[in-house]
């Protein structure tokens, strides 16, 4: 029977892309250009939004929860960080707070919520190695970060190796039966030495994280006595649990019962005889007994059916993430730091992940299409997946003239002057 | 008494927020449309209305500039910093910024307005602002402010039509339009606009019409019938037919020449092509030294007498053109698709006579106080110009009726009738009495107006 539970959370807010697509004029600058590309306005709605019906309320029923012997692992992305610092400081104030609890620990998150390792693993190492000392700084923590999550929690044989290079103790993986495949998730397991691998427990994380105001599911409704029984009578080490943060108040809204659910859990559980760890209280506990596992060349992820079928699974997808890789490579040719910034906010998953439902029915297209902007329908489905691929084309045009020793050929000149006839 | 007393507009009780592309600013005027919100915000601010007009302005010039009354806001101007030519430089880049970024800021202006008591108009024109129109209204529907504000967005032109979402348009915002016949044109669209009419400023009525610099122009042209024209050069303008008539005067004998003024578009040639054909004989008057001035323009035609055409190839000032107007025997503006027609009432309003086509120009009534032709046919301007000719009588009938009617499209005068028809939309939506709003529609079309008009669609400009 499993006497431990590791909880862990993922704060995060996509920037979300301008639809429909704006112009760049020509020459203009990085920031000009971010001004085109982003819908900062509907950003700041939506942050405002989730601030209101989950951060606040939900920081502080985790703040309770921390005093009562809870604990939490905390990853946040810098795609977040950003809007609220801007749009939300009391939010960051209180995420400060429980973070200087000594039951909290801070997971560094891949910063932008990007794709980057898919195109670019060096820089995807160096951005993973950078991210900790600057969430450290961002987030006033006493330490850098040990343990660390990707976007989606993608996991993979490369992403692994990066993880090890950029420093990491520990690393998050979703422990799906393809990659698990006789193996328990309640354990430890590593690949090479380090970085340890935590497995979160899919079917136990999905009870709250998507099912819990399911009332066409069996197990509705969810009550926080029958949660811990289920912890409790399962085999292993320790139970990694991975969770949105926005399943408190957002996912699953306050008429849900979320919060009592929450609130009842700690005690419920310590009846049972569970005690709660952090991610890195979970390596020092059990990394001398912690087991091998054999990683997948396939990246696997938390999202959809655990392979990257949810973010490329239809053409649009597909296009647009080759967009983003040309994206990608045009910004590299400029060699401007500002504009490649840029492009690794494109490779956002969250613009692959919104445009799932393209051409698909069922559980997961309206997991996907509750994500989209409420704002873009009015464009049309049609209209919203050829819009983002706008952005992007966009985007590739107007670094043209950051590309060095670009000129622009005169095409008026040269009718005018019948160039082009004399060639 | 005879019920609850009903809410009047009034400067005390409302403000007008003017939602345009076009403004005041030298960049921002490219046609009509910006002298038009220019003349209307002014005048507004005049009468004592506060106006805020939100616009594609210089990127030179600053964001926000406020007189007493009015409020220029220039919108974009991050954008316009990289399309220096002028509003419609940029276009498309200019469009997706305003859509995106207009709605919040008016948002924040009618809760402004709100909190000081009064209703906020917001009227905005013409195709590039309908977007914005209807975020707008799904803004101020979040809010739970909607009924509390008043939206209107006006039709200026067809331009653009095809990129507006009539059904929701109509269901966000109150549409307006400038003539009878535009109204027609958009029962096509499933909607029925509001018609209040374009004005002019008042000082083109209250001026005194220059009479001798008149006298000056037709001394140095000497004898003869003089016709003027200006307008881009659009095949709408129906150049073609005026160059023909032309002809076929000159043909029959009569000594008639014609100042013309195009744009930069190509049909100009085809225009001046189809002169020389006719055998036309065509003077280009350059600028020189960059005067626009009368006296260069008659010292040119002095030189050059005898011309049957003079195309001025310069921008003409507004005192000059009122010469023109006055001065010559006809002005034509003989379009064949005018949503209103604005320069056969600025010739009215000079005491020139106009020739005016027949779609959008409600004002002009034939052999009454101008004459209109109801065809593209060059025979049938030919007739009415062989008619004024030597009519005295005739034409100084319709120099005295012109100047009666010109008065009273003054904006002043026209304003009156916009406010009675937004006080009555007011009213209806309940922002303006103390009844409760009731549900209603005053945009839909008539029942069967827009089959009926998708049959005759393709009647729409055939001439007799």
């Amino acid at each position: 029977m499993a006497r431990y539970v590791s909880v862990y959370c993922v704060i995060h807010q996509p920037r979300r892309l301008k639809l429909p697509a704006q112009i760049i004029p020509r020459h203009a600058t990085a920031e000009d250009i971010a001004r085109c590309l982003f819908d900062e306005p509907m950003n700041r709605r939506y942050l405002e939004k989730v601030a209101e019906t989950c951060y606040r309320p939900a920081t502080k029923m985790f703040r309770k929860l921390l005093d009562r012997g809870f604990k939490l692992s905390l990853g946040i992305s810098l795609s977040f960080v950003e809007q609220a610092e801007r749009w939300a400081p009391d939010v960051m104030d209180d995420l400060k707070e429980l973070l200087a609890h000594e039951n909290a620990e801070l997971i560094a998150v891949e910063p932008y919520h990007s794709f980057l390792f898919y195109f670019d693993i060096g820089a995807f190492t160096r951005q993973m190695r950078w991210v900790a000392g600057e969430l450290k700084r961002r987030m006033g923590s006493a330490t850098k970060p040990v343990v660390a999550d990707t976007t989606e929690m993608f996991m993979s044989n490369d992403i692994y190796h990066a993880l090890q290079r950029a420093g990491y103790r520990g690393a998050l993986l979703d422990g799906r039966p393809w990659v698990m495949e006789w193996r328990s998730p309640a354990h430890v397991y590593h690949y090479g030495t380090r970085p340890y691998l935590l497995v979160r427990h899919t079917d136990l994380s999905d009870d709250v994280g998507y099912r819990f105001s399911n009332r066409g599911w069996s197990g509705w409704p969810l009550t926080a006595d029958r949660y811990a029984e289920w912890l409790a009578r399962s085999e292993g080490d320790c139970i990694t649990i991975g969770w949105d943060y926005e399943t408190f108040g957002e996912h699953h809204r306050t008429e849900s019962g979320i919060f009592p659910f929450m609130e009842n859990l700690v005690d419920e559980a310590t009846k049972r005889g569970i005690s709660f760890l952090t991610a890195s209280q979970v390596i020092e506990e059990f990394h001398e007994q912690s087991y091998h596992l054999p990683l997948p060349e396939h990246a696997c992820t938390w999202a959809g059916s655990g392979d990257v079928g949810f973010f490329l699974g239809n053409d649009v997808q597909q296009a647009v993430f080759r967009l983003m890789h040309h994206a990608y490579n045009k910004a590299s040719l400029t060699k401007e730091k500002d504009l490649i910034d840029l492009a690794v906010w494109l490779m956002q998953s969250d613009n692959l992940h919104l445009i799932q439902w393209h051409g698909r029915a069922g559980a997961e297209a309206e997991v996907s299409a509750y994500f989209t902007p409420r704002e873009w329908w009015q464009l049309g489905a049609g209209a919203i997946v050829a819009e983002i691929q706008n952005v992007y084309k966009n985007f590739i045009k107007a670094l043209d003239h950051h590309v060095p020793g670009f000129e622009e050929v005169d095409l008026y000149r040269q009718f005018a002057y019948g160039e082009i006839a004399a060639q | 008494m005879y019920g609850p007393r009903q809410q009047k507009l009034s400067p005390q009780t409302c403000e007008f927020l003017l939602l345009c592309f076009e403004g005041p600013d030298e960049y921002s005027l490219a046609g009509g449309l910006g002298v038009r919100v220019t003349e209307l915000a002014r005048t507004l601010a005049d009468l004592g209305y506060d106006v805020k007009l939100t616009f594609i302005g210089d990127p030179q010039k600053p964001y926000h500039e406020g007189e007493e009354r009015l409020n220029l806001y220039r919108w974009a101007q991050w954008v316009s910093r990289y399309y220096p030519a002028g509003v419609y430089d940029g276009e498309e880049a200019k469009l997706a910024e305003f859509s995106s970024s207009v709605p919040a800021h008016i948002v924040k202006l009618c809760r402004e307005t709100l909190t000081r008591g009064k209703v906020p108009i917001v009227l905005a024109e013409d195709w590039h602002t309908a977007g914005a129109l209807c975020a707008i209204s799904d803004m101020l529907h979040l809010e739970g402010i909607r009924s509390k504000c008043l939206l209107f967005w006006n039709a200026n032109t067809t331009a653009g039509f095809h990129r507006i979402d009539f059904a929701r348009l109509n269901f966000c915002a109150t549409l307006l339009t400038v003539s009878r016949f535009m109204k027609h044109e958009m029962w096509k669209y499933g909607v029925n606009p509001i018609v209040v009419p374009n004005g002019i400023p008042s000082r083109l009525v209250t001026a005194e019409p220059p009479h001798k610099e008149a006298a000056e122009l037709r001394g140095a042209l000497g004898e003869g019938l003089t016709l003027f024209k200006i307008g881009r050069f659009s095949p709408d303008k129906r150049w073609m037919m005026a160059v023909e008539a032309l002809g076929e005067l000159v043909r029959r004998g009569v000594p008639a020449r014609l100042l013309m003024r195009g744009g930069m578009e190509p049909h100009g040639g085809e225009v001046l092509q189809r002169a020389a054909h006719m055998g036309l004989s065509i003077v280009d008057v350059p600028l020189e030294r960059g005067r626009r001035d009368l006296k260069n323009l008659l010292a040119f035609v002095r030189v050059h007498a005898g011309a049957h055409i003079y195309n001025l190839k310069y921008f003409v000032p507004e005192e000059v053109t009122r010469v023109l107007y006055l001065g010559a025997d006809a002005v034509l503006a003989n379009s064949g698709f005018e949503p209103f027609g604005l320069v056969g009432l600025e010739v009215m309003a000079a005491g020139g006579v106009a020739v005016t086509g027949a779609t959008g120009e409600d004002y002009a009534r034939n052999l009454e106080n101008a004459l209109v032709v109801e065809t593209e046919d060059p025979w049938e301007l030919t007739l009415l110009l062989q008619g004024l000719f030597g009519d005295e009588e005739l034409s100084r009938h319709l120099r005295a009726e012109g100047r009666k009617t010109a008065r009273t499209f003054v904006w002043e005068r026209v304003i009156g009738d916009l406010i009675h028809r937004l006080t009555y939309v007011g009213q209806k939506q309940g922002a303006l009495s103390h009844r409760a709003a009731r549900p209603h529609s005053v945009g839909t079309a008539p029942k069967g107006a827009k089959e009926k008009a998708a049959r005759q669609r393709s009647f729409r400009k055939v001439g007799v």
